[in-house]
């Protein structure tokens, strides 16, 4: 796995703000930190060394020669981190359902709406991976929303690979699971011949029918091998769970095939709390699967069940997505947070599933989720409350970097109006 | 269809029924008095109270005031320590209550006669869904597919029977400009017509021409009316032509339906060129037409300000309520046609994001709303006389991690 923390901090530049020369000093003076690990200062510098937190606090003193962001009488927060989203995809889902060779490298669109608008709310780290509509969708990346180009972009260059278990384009539930076991089988097969293969050819080496100097180099059809890097734990699966009724299976695929999962749960699956809680795999609900409005089939009434409620009730922990459509409120991470917490979520718990929880889904918690020393400088400046409808992400660092300021944010100035040139 | 005795179409069942439920329920709650207490209470007409006392009796809001407002002895209490009381909302353009398919008669392309009343489901699960969001009262509109649509209905989100929840059988005339009465009509290229699609009209102008066809057909049966009846030349009653009439006296408002700034402004143009009242609903693009609404004094119904695409291609932008509010235009924030999944006090937490003061935004979805649908006589606002449509909040009602506790109309509990 390469992450761009491996590399020297490349210098990004973007349409959206005259890009500031990186710096090696950066301090933040906030009105309040919210570090996202429960602790709260007020008054309080993050101090900022070549795209690192080196120091938080309140009697953090400011160097001479730091380029100051003034965020007094603001909030900063670390910026939010999306553990699953199709945004920013030139089409999210392939028709051909088994895809497992495919990668959103060669279809994420840097220029794409969902990244400015990504930014604008406050993300700052986003798993880009296939959606929900293909059995084995291809493989996803984390990325930052923000530069030109995907390279610019990359956080980690392989995120996990995509499964779903909604049973698309007419076909039933049965086929559905029938045919992922039957894509893991054949990765299962695939590997057994190569090791039988492999045994053999050692074998005859042993013997002396084939030079000694030679090696055994077979390997499987490439456009297998994400499947058998699957089964060998190499990568994680995120697997779209639509309903309880999928959940059976699940543990099945992991005591049968002893595959990584996160699964991606979808609106209907709070009856399957308790099974979820023994499996113990990591959990993201899908942007529109927080809150769910349920049908009784005989009366016809409806009870709002807000599944976050009931798996924090069961000491779940979990993350959440947003939408990745511009029609929806679902796309604001405050809206998503405030959800949760109208149905009874406590706001930390909130917080946290738009932090440090899809941080260490996708294995990132050393670098994103929170404001602590050694971390990746990732910050958002808040105007309020992080659950406030009032309340405007007024300004966005990405490494200590600022990339991005509402006074500088043409879209939304014209959105209110402003610099109108009437075309 | 023609029928003669006018009085035959308009005195369907409703009326004495609403009577009858009147009597019911004033008989049966006459006697309880409820006295909502402590709550921050926003009557909407009124400033805020702290700690305020909501007193209801017989359906209506008898009295409204601070802690130390008088209560009858044996009244029963609501504790609302903590919590805000507002007005029941009141969402003036919506399609809840009837189903999809029976918003759009397709026959005709001008159908004035129709009415939505008509098609009123009171099972519908999204009227639970609104009471749910503290909204209790609704205008319900015919759809956008024809250029004239017929007549809406104003009805509270709680009832067994369409007559129960009515407050206006007869609610504004639906006109519709843009394309989207156009959108699917087919020409007739040299073809058979075959099917409802090959109608006209296919454009803007043939809609245009619909609607301004319709008016002339209006004036014209009004002038045929004065000849006496029995005379060949009366061609008698035309139930249709007779509600056009009514909306050209100005007895029915026209809700033009126009989100792009050129319908708007033939939104504008028709009503003058006629002389009828109209408002302009889901106005998208009203911000650029916002001096001829003020100059032409009408109101205008804006949809969903937390979206950021509309039909028809037209340009959102955030500041078109604080415009509005601005200029003194009327206006109300409504859910609109396109109401999937929508929540009145969300849109209206979007306009306070967007920068309307709160307490215009709450006014534009109870008391202005009310306004512009004319039932400001009746809901709104707490304010003694007027009914007791009213919503315990848990906290600020344009906060989104506010819900609605309990919602009470006419005085009785209706909570989902």
């Amino acid at each position: 796995m390469m992450t761009r923390f491996t590399r020297p901090l490349a210098l990004a530049v973007t349409a959206l703000v005259t890009p500031v020369a990186a710096q090696d000093l950066v301090a933040v003076r906030a009105g309040k930190v919210l570090t996202g690990t429960g602790a709260t200062m007020e008054n309080a510098v993050v101090l900022i060394e070549n795209g690192r937190i080196t120091a938080v606090g309140s009697d953090v003193e400011v160097p001479w020669n730091a380029k100051v962001v003034d965020a007094t009488g603001k909030i900063v927060a670390p910026t939010y981190v999306l553990a699953h989203t199709p945004g920013g995809l030139s089409g999210g889902n392939e028709m051909m359902q088994n895809v497992p060779f495919l990668t959103v490298q060669d279809s994420i669109d840097p220029s794409s709406l969902f990244f400015e608008e990504s930014l604008r709310n406050g993300i700052g780290t986003a798993h880009v991976i296939p959606g929900n509509a293909t059995l084995i969708g291809g493989q996803g990346m984390v990325v930052r929303p923000f530069g030109k180009t995907v390279e610019d972009m990359t956080v980690v260059d392989r995120g996990g690979i995509k499964l779903s278990l909604a049973s698309g384009r007419g076909a039933s539930r049965m086929a559905q699971m029938r045919k992922l076991r039957n894509a893991l089988d054949e990765a299962v097969r695939i590997r057994a011949d190569l090791a039988r293969k492999k045994e053999e050819f050692e074998a005859e080496k042993a013997a002396g029918a084939i030079p000694a100097d030679k090696e055994f180099e077979e390997k499987a059809d490439k456009l297998k091998q994400p499947i058998i890097d699957l089964l060998e734990q190499k990568i994680t699966g995120y697997l779209y769970v639509p309903s309880a009724a999928e959940v059976p299976e699940v543990a099945r695929m992991v005591e049968k095939y002893g595959v990584r999962l996160v699964l991606v749960l979808g609106p209907r699956c709070y009856k399957a709390a308790d099974q979820l809680r023994e499996l113990g795999l990591p959990i993201v609900l899908d942007e529109n699967a927080i809150e769910y409005t349920e049908r009784d089939a005989e009366t016809g009434e409806e009870t709002v069940v807000c599944q976050a409620k009931v798996l924090a009730d069961a000491g779940i922990e979990f993350a959440v997505g947003v939408s990745e459509s511009g029609r929806a409120a679902e796309r604001y991470p405050w809206w998503q947070m405030a959800t949760m917490v109208r149905h009874g979520v406590d706001p930390a718990t909130a917080m946290r599933a738009l932090t440090t929880v899809p941080a260490r889904i996708l294995g990132v918690d050393a670098q994103f989720g929170s404001i602590e020393v050694g971390k990746v400088a990732n910050l958002q400046v808040l105007t309020g409350s992080p659950l406030a409808a009032t309340t405007w992400v007024e300004t966005v660092l990405l490494e200590g970097e600022v990339v991005y300021e509402r006074s500088k944010d043409l879209r939304l100035q014209l959105l209110f109006g402003g610099s109108e040139g009437e075309k | 269809m023609i029928i003669r005795n006018r009085t035959a179409l308009r005195s369907l069942p409703i009326a004495p029924a609403l009577a009858a439920l009147a009597l019911t329920l004033g008989l049966s709650a006459q006697d309880k008095v409820t006295v909502f207490r402590g709550a921050q209470v926003h009557p909407v007409a009124a400033a805020p109270i702290q700690n305020g006392v909501v007193v209801v009796a017989g359906g209506r809001i008898v009295a409204v005031g601070g802690a130390d407002t008088k209560v009858p002895d044996g009244a029963q209490v609501v504790d609302c320590t903590g919590k805000f009381l507002t007005p029941g909302l009141v969402d003036a353009g919506t399609t809840l209550g009837v189903d999809g398919q029976d918003l759009n008669e397709q026959g005709e392309e001008v159908t004035p006669h129709l009415r939505v009343v008509d098609a009123l489901d009171p099972k519908d699960p999204r009227l639970a869904r609104a009471r749910r969001g503290g909204v209790t009262t609704i205008q319900v509109n015919p759809g956008n597919r024809n250029v004239v649509g017929g007549l809406g209905a104003v009805i509270k989100t709680h009832g067994d029977t369409v007559a129960e929840m009515l407050v206006q059988d007869e609610s504004g005339l639906r006109l519709t400009m843009g394309s989207e009465p156009s959108s699917g009509n087919r020409a007739i290229r040299g073809g058979t017509p075959v099917g409802i699609y090959y109608r006209r009209p296919t454009t803007r102008m043939g809609v245009v021409w619909e609607a301004r066809k319709a008016f002339y057909d209006a004036m014209a049966y009004q002038e045929q009316k004065t000849v006496p009846e029995g005379d060949p030349e009366n061609t008698g009653y035309d139930p249709g032509m007779e509600v056009l009439v009514r909306a050209l006296r100005g007895e029915v408002t026209v809700r033009t339906t126009a989100r792009a700034e050129q319908d708007i402004r033939t939104a504008i143009r028709l009503a003058e060129e006629f002389g009828y009242k109209t408002m302009v609903e889901e106005a998208t693009e009203a911000w650029r037409v916002v001096d001829d609404l003020a100059a032409a004094g009408i109101p205008v119904l804006v949809a969903a300000p937390s979206q950021t695409a509309a039909p028809e291609g037209a340009d959102v932008r955030y500041h078109t309520l604080n415009l509005l509010a601005q200029k003194d235009v009327p206006f109300a924030i409504c859910t609109g046609a396109d109401n999937i999944g929508m929540s009145l006090a969300r849109e209206a937490m979007f306009a306070v994001r967007h920068g309307l003061p709160h307490d215009r935004a709450l006014r534009a979805v109870t008391l202005d709303a009310a306004r512009l649908i004319g039932v400001d006589d009746r809901v709104g606002a707490l304010a003694p006389g007027l009914e007791a449509d009213l919503v315990i909040w848990n906290g600020d009602p344009l906060s989104p991690t506010t819900k609605a506790e309990a919602v009470y109309i006419r005085g009785q509990e209706v909570t989902p």
